[in-house]
C-alpha cells in the first residue's frame, strides 16, 4: 500500500476521558481484535496503568479501514503516555504521527492534562481533530466544551466532532476526519532510511524491541542497522507490526509504524527518540527533537528485610531493562543499611516503579526523602551538582544554591482559589496569572520550586479543591534560593537518611517535627538520648527519647535459669538487629516509620 | 593476698555449697499467672511420684552432702503428712545430715497441723507461704483457691509450729490493683512481722490463662506503673525493716534463703521430680515436664534430659554476672576473673563502665552492683551482659 493510504495517529486525552473504550470502539469498528482482548492476553503485568489511568508503555496498533472514498487505508493508531512524568516520551509519540485526536470529557470539560497535551501535539506540527466524548451523559455539556476548544484551545468550534465511545456514537465520523484531515506521511522522500524510535520493550528471549515509525526508506531482517546517536551497529532479526499483536513481516517501509528485533540486547541501548538508519547507506542527519532523557527526582531505595538486598537489586535490575529512563546506583546508609540511589523522571515515575518492586518483584522496601538536583555554586567559581543531602558541601564553602522550579497549570473550581494561593504560598511557589474556564473554574499559572512539590502537593492540591483539582506542569528555570542541609543527630551523630536541603525559613519545622517524631518512635533506651536538628553545628531543634522505666523479671529460681537465658538471648539477639548510632539501639524499622510518616 | 590468690584459698578450704530442689508436680487447680510444672493429684499419681524420686537419687553422683534443701511445685503441702514424712526420708538419706536450710512451699489452703507437724518432724526449717493478696477479689481474680482468713490462719499455725524462718509471697501489679491496694497488702503482710518477704511483680508467662487475656487486650501492660509500685515497695519494705537481698526479695538480719543464693552465685544444685533444674559437675538441665515421661526417663536411668549444656568457666561467669547483678550486694568480679580468665573481660569492662557512666552500676574496687535505677532495667542489662560475652559463647 503507497504511503499516501497510510495515516499515523495518536489519541490524546486527559485521564478517564475515555481513551481506551474509544480506542477499542475504533478497533472493532475496522475489525481489529480488540485492545482489551490484547491487554488481557498481553500486558497484565500493567496493573498500575489500569488502576492509575495512565498509560506508561506504548501499544501501538494498525488498522485496515475502508473509508467512504472507497479506498483502503493503513491506520497506525499510536497510544501515548499519559502524564507529564513522561513528556518527552510523550513528545517522541506524536512526533510519531500527523494527526492527534483530542479527546474531551462533554461532562468534564477541558481540563489541565487536556491544555498541556494540545500544545505538545501542536508543538509537533500535528492537525488535532478535537472530538466531544460522552454526548450521551446526561451532564454533558457542549455549548461549554465548544466554547472552551475556542477559548482555550483556539480550535475552531465546528471542527468538533460529537462522540460517545460508550455507545459508538460518532466512530465513522472520526475514522472519515482522520483520513481526510490528517495529512499522509511526512518525509517519505528523504533518500535514506529514517526511523524513529518512540518505545522499547526487554523480551527475555529476543532482547530488546525497537518500537519504530519509519519515515523514508525500508528496514528488513539481515540488514545492518545504525543508531545515530550513539552510532551503534546492529543486524535486524526481524520486522513486523502491531495487529496488535506483534506480526512478523518482510519489511517496514516509509509511513510504517511497527517493530524490529535486533542484536541489541539490552534495552538502554536504544533510546527512545533515537534514529534508525540503514548501516550501508547512513542518512547524515536525525530525525528532529532526540535528548538524553535525565532524571529528575532522587531518592534512595532499600529492602526493608536486609536479606532482600540481592533480590531488590534484580527487582531494579530488570525494571530498568524496560525502562531507560530509571537509573540507580548501589549506596549504603548508616541508619538503612545497603542500598541503591535511585534516578525517576518525576513523582509518577518514582511511585510506579516502587509500587511495581513491591507488587510485581514481591520486596518491601522503604523510600528515602525524595530529592531534585541542586546546583551548588562553590567560592572560587566551581559549580556543582547534587541529588542527594549528604554529599552537600559544607557550607562555608557555598556561595550559592540554586534549585530547579516547575511552571505549573493548575485547573481548580473558583472558590478554591484563595485556598490554592495560601497552599502556593507556602510552597514557596509564585503565582502569574490566571484564565477564566468556565463560570466555575479557572486555570491558574504559577512557578513552585520542584523539591516543594515531591511529597503532598498532589494531595493537598485534592483536598482543598474537593477533588477536583487538575494540575499539570513543566520543567522550568534553576533559581538562587536561600536553602540550607539540615541535619538531624542522635546523641550528636548525624543520621545519613535524614539529612534534608530545605529552605532555611522551614527549618525549623520541619526539624522539630523530625526530632519529635524520632523521640516518639525511638523505643525507651537506656540512658537519656538527645535528638537534635542542626543546620551547620547550630541546633535549632531538639527532643528526647524516653529512659527505659522497668525491664525486669520478678522470679528468678535454679529452674528458671535455662528459660531465663533463652528470653535474654531472644533481647541480645533483638538488639543486634537494631541499628547502632553510638550507644543507641534503633529497631530498624523506627527509620521507616519516620520516613513513612513524612 | 591478692583478689587472686584469695579466691583460690577459699575454694580450697570449702566447697562449693550444693543445693537440692524437689519438684512436686500437685495443684489442686491451675492460678491464672502460673507458667510451672503441675497436674491433679491422684493416690497412684503421689505413689509413683515418690518412688521416681527414691530412684533418681540414687542415680545422683552425691559428691557432698546437701547445704541446702528446697520443695517447691506445684504445691507440696497437697502430699498427706505420711507422704511427706516419706520424701523427706528420701532427701535425709541424701543430705548427710541435717542441711543448714530446709524449705517448703505451702499453699494456705493445705496448712493443717498434722502436715505441719509432719514437716517439723522431717528437719525442714523454713516455710513458704503463697498467699499472694490478702484482697479477695485480687485472689479471685488471680484463680486463688484461698481466702483472705486462710492466710491468716495458715501463718498462725506455721509460727505454732515453731519453723525458723517464715517467708511470704506476694504479688503485685496485679489487673485492677491500684497503688494503695497494694501498700495494704505489703503492710498487712508486714504486721505478720514475717522474716522474709517475697514481692513478685506480676509475669505474664506464656501458656497461662493470664498470657491469654493480655494477648485479648483484655488486661493492659503499664510499665511505668509497674516500675512505680517496685520503687513504692522497696521503700516501704526498708522503712519496715525488711533488707532487700535481690529484686524480689526482702529479709531481716540472718533470715536471707541461702537456697536461692547459691542458685544466683552460680554454685551446684540438683534437682529432682519432673521438670526439675540441675546444675552440677559442669552440666546444666531439667527432667521433661511430665510425670509419666520423667518416670520412664529415670526407669531407664536417665535424667537431667531437657535443655542440657556443659558449662565452662566463661559461661559460669556470664550467669554469675546476669543472675548476680539482679542481688543488690552484687558481684566479686576478682572472683570469676580468676575462674575464668578466659573470659572476654575488657569488653566486660567496657560494659560495665558504660553502664556506670549511665548510673545504672556502682563499682567498688572489684565489686560491681546495679543501682536502684539499674536494678528496675536488669533484663535489658542481663542482655547487655549476654551480648559483651558473646565471643567467647559463640567459640565455647
Amino acid at each position: 500500500m503507497p504511503a499516501k493510504y497510510t495515516r499515523n495517529f495518536c489519541i490524546i486525552a486527559h485521564v478517564d476521558h475515555g481513551k481506551t473504550t474509544l480506542s477499542d470502539r475504533l478497533l472493532e469498528h475496522t475489525n481489529t481484535v480488540a485492545m482489551r482482548v490484547m491487554t488481557a492476553q498481553h500486558l497484565d503485568s500493567m496493573d498500575l496503568e489500569k488502576e492509575r489511568g495512565i498509560t506508561i508503555k506504548s501499544h501501538p496498533v494498525t488498522m485496515t479501514y475502508r473509508a467512504k472514498d472507497g479506498h483502503n487505508y493503513k491506520l497506525n493508531l499510536m497510544d501515548t503516555p499519559g502524564h507529564v512524568d513522561f513528556s518527552y516520551e510523550v513528545s517522541r509519540s506524536l512526533a510519531a504521527c500527523e494527526g492527534a485526536v483530542l479527546l474531551i470529557d462533554a461532562g468534564q470539560g477541558v481540563e489541565a492534562q487536556t491544555v498541556a497535551n494540545a500544545h505538545l501535539a501542536f508543538g509537533q506540527k500535528l492537525k488535532v481533530i478535537p472530538v466531544i466524548n460522552k454526548i450521551d451523559l446526561p451532564s454533558a455539556n457542549l455549548e461549554l466544551c465548544t466554547r472552551q476548544l475556542e477559548d482555550i484551545l483556539t480550535i475552531p468550534a465546528e471542527e468538533a466532532i460529537l462522540a460517545s465511545g460508550k455507545s459508538g456514537i460518532g466512530i465513522t465520523d472520526i475514522l472519515e476526519a482522520v483520513v481526510a484531515r490528517v495529512p499522509p506521511p511526512r518525509w517519505t522522500e528523504y533518500p535514506q532510511t529514517r526511523a524513529l524510535v518512540f518505545d522499547s520493550l526487554y523480551d527475555s528471549y529476543r532482547g530488546c524491541i525497537a518500537y519504530v515509525r519509519v519515515f523514508s526508506g525500508t528496514i528488513k531482517a539481515g540488514e545492518t542497522m545504525v543508531l545515530m546517536s550513539t552510532g551503534q551497529k546492529a543486524e535486524v532479526k526481524e520486522v513486523g507490526v502491531f495487529m496488535p499483536k506483534m506480526e512478523k513481516i518482510a519489511s517496514l517501509g516509509a509511513g510504517d509504524v511497527g517493530y524490529i528485533v535486533s542484536s541489541i540486547k539490552n534495552t538502554a541501548d536504544v533510546k527512545t527518540g533515537d534514529t534508525i538508519t540503514n548501516g550501508a547507506r547512513p542518512a547524515t542527519e536525525m530525525l528532529p527533537g532526540y535528548k538524553e532523557v535525565r532524571p529528575l527526582v532522587f531518592c534512595g531505595l532499600y529492602p526493608l528485610e536486609s536479606d532482600d538486598y540481592e533480590k531488590l537489586k534484580a527487582a531494579l535490575g530488570r525494571l530498568r531493562l524496560n525502562d531507560a529512563a530509571f537509573v540507580y546506583a548501589s549506596e549504603s546508609s548508616l541508619a538503612l543499611g545497603f542500598g541503591f540511589r535511585c534516578g525517576f523522571l518525576g513523582l509518577l515515575h518514582m511511585e510506579i516503579i516502587q509500587e511495581r518492586i513491591r507488587r510485581e518483584h514481591d520486596v518491601e522496601i522503604i523510600s528515602t526523602y525524595p530529592s531534585v538536583i541542586y546546583q551548588v555554586i562553590k567560592q572560587g567559581g566551581e559549580e556543582i551538582s547534587v541529588d542527594n543531602p549528604v554529599n552537600m558541601p559544607d557550607p562555608g564553602t557555598i556561595l550559592e544554591i540554586k534549585e530547579p522550579t516547575i511552571r505549573a497549570s493548575i485547573i481548580i473550581p473558583n472558590d478554591s482559589m484563595g485556598d490554592i494561593l495560601a497552599l502556593i504560598m507556602e510552597k514557596r511557589g509564585t503565582a502569574n496569572h490566571t484564565d477564566t474556564l468556565d463560570a466555575t473554574r479557572v486555570m491558574l499559572h504559577c512557578v513552585l520550586p520542584l523539591n516543594e512539590i515531591l511529597v503532598d502537593f498532589n494531595d493537598r492540591l485534592k483536598s482543598v479543591t474537593h477533588g477536583y483539582g487538575s494540575m499539570d506542569y513543566e520543567l522550568g528555570d534553576y533559581i538562587t534560593s536561600d536553602l540550607v542541609k539540615m541535619d538531624i543527630m542522635i546523641n550528636g551523630d548525624p543520621v545519613d537518611a535524614f539529612a534534608c536541603i530545605v529552605h532555611r525559613e522551614k527549618a525549623d519545622g520541619r526539624g522539630r517535627q523530625l526530632c519529635e517524631k524520632l523521640a516518639e518512635i525511638i523505643p525507651p533506651q537506656m540512658f537519656k538520648v538527645a535528638i537534635q536538628a542542626a543546620i551547620g553545628g547550630k541546633i535549632i531543634a531538639r527532643d528526647n527519647v524516653k529512659e527505659m522505666r522497668k525491664d525486669v523479671t520478678a522470679k528468678c529460681y535454679g529452674g528458671d535459669i535455662s528459660r531465663k537465658r533463652k528470653l535474654l538471648d531472644k533481647q541480645k539477639e533483638g538488639k543486634k538487629k537494631m541499628k547502632q548510632i553510638g550507644k543507641v539501639s534503633i529497631p530498624p524499622d523506627a527509620f521507616i516509620k519516620v520516613l513513612q510518616n513524612n | 593476698m591478692n583478689g587472686l590468690a584469695q579466691a583460690q584459698a577459699k575454694a580450697s578450704v570449702a566447697p562449693v555449697p550444693l543445693g537440692l530442689y524437689v519438684h512436686v508436680p500437685f495443684c489442686a487447680s491451675t492460678c491464672d499467672f502460673c507458667a510451672f510444672y503441675q497436674m491433679q493429684p491422684t493416690a497412684d499419681g503421689v505413689e509413683r511420684f515418690l518412688a521416681g524420686i527414691g530412684t533418681e537419687a540414687a542415680m545422683v553422683d552425691w559428691t557432698r552432702p546437701v547445704t541446702t534443701v528446697f520443695w517447691g511445685g506445684g504445691t507440696p503441702g497437697l502430699l498427706a503428712p505420711r507422704d511427706l514424712a516419706r520424701l523427706a526420708d528420701t532427701v535425709r538419706a541424701r543430705c548427710g545430715g541435717a542441711p543448714r536450710e530446709w524449705t517448703v512451699e505451702l499453699a494456705p489452703a493445705s496448712v493443717t497441723a498434722a502436715r505441719l507437724a509432719a514437716l517439723r518432724e522431717a528437719g525442714v526449717t523454713r516455710v513458704s507461704l503463697g498467699a499472694q493478696s490478702f484482697q479477695p477479689m485480687l485472689l479471685d481474680a488471680l484463680g486463688r483457691q484461698h481466702s483472705r482468713e486462710q492466710v491468716h490462719r495458715a501463718y498462725e499455725r506455721i509460727r505454732a509450729a515453731g519453723f525458723a524462718s517464715v517467708n511470704i509471697d506476694l504479688m503485685f501489679a496485679l489487673p485492677g490493683q491500684t497503688a494503695e491496694e497494694w501498700a495494704a497488702d505489703v503492710r498487712e503482710a508486714v504486721a505478720l512481722a514475717p522474716d522474709h518477704l517475697s514481692t513478685y511483680c506480676l509475669t505474664f508467662e506464656e501458656d497461662t490463662k493470664l498470657w491469654v487475656k493480655l494477648s485479648q487486650g483484655r488486661v493492659k501492660l503499664d510499665l511505668e506503673h509497674e516500675a512505680q509500685l517496685y520503687e513504692a515497695t522497696w521503700a516501704q519494705l526498708a522503712a519496715a525493716g525488711y533488707a532487700q537481698y535481690e529484686v524480689s526479695n526482702f529479709a531481716r538480719p540472718g533470715h536471707v534463703c541461702a537456697h536461692n543464693l547459691n542458685t544466683w552465685h552460680m554454685h551446684e544444685w540438683v534437682g529432682l521430680g519432673p521438670s526439675a533444674a540441675s546444675q552440677q559437675a559442669g552440666v546444666r538441665g531439667a527432667n521433661i515436664a511430665d510425670l509419666e515421661k520423667w518416670l520412664a526417663h529415670v526407669g531407664r536411668g536417665e535424667r537431667v534430659t531437657e535443655d542440657r549444656v556443659r558449662l565452662t568457666p566463661a559461661a559460669l561467669a556470664e550467669d554469675a554476672l546476669i543472675f548476680g547483678l539482679r542481688m543488690n550486694a552484687g558481684v566479686d568480679l576478682a572472683t570469676w576473673r580468676a575462674r575464668a580468665p578466659e573470659a572476654p573481660w575488657p569488653l566486660v569492662e567496657d560494659m560495665l563502665a558504660t553502664l556506670a557512666g549511665g548510673a545504672l552500676l556502682v563499682r567498688e574496687d572489684d565489686w560491681v552492683r546495679l543501682t536502684d535505677r539499674g536494678r528496675l532495667i536488669a533484663d535489658t542489662i542481663g542482655a547487655e551482659v549476654m551480648a559483651a560475652f558473646e565471643p567467647i559463647t559463640e567459640t565455647a
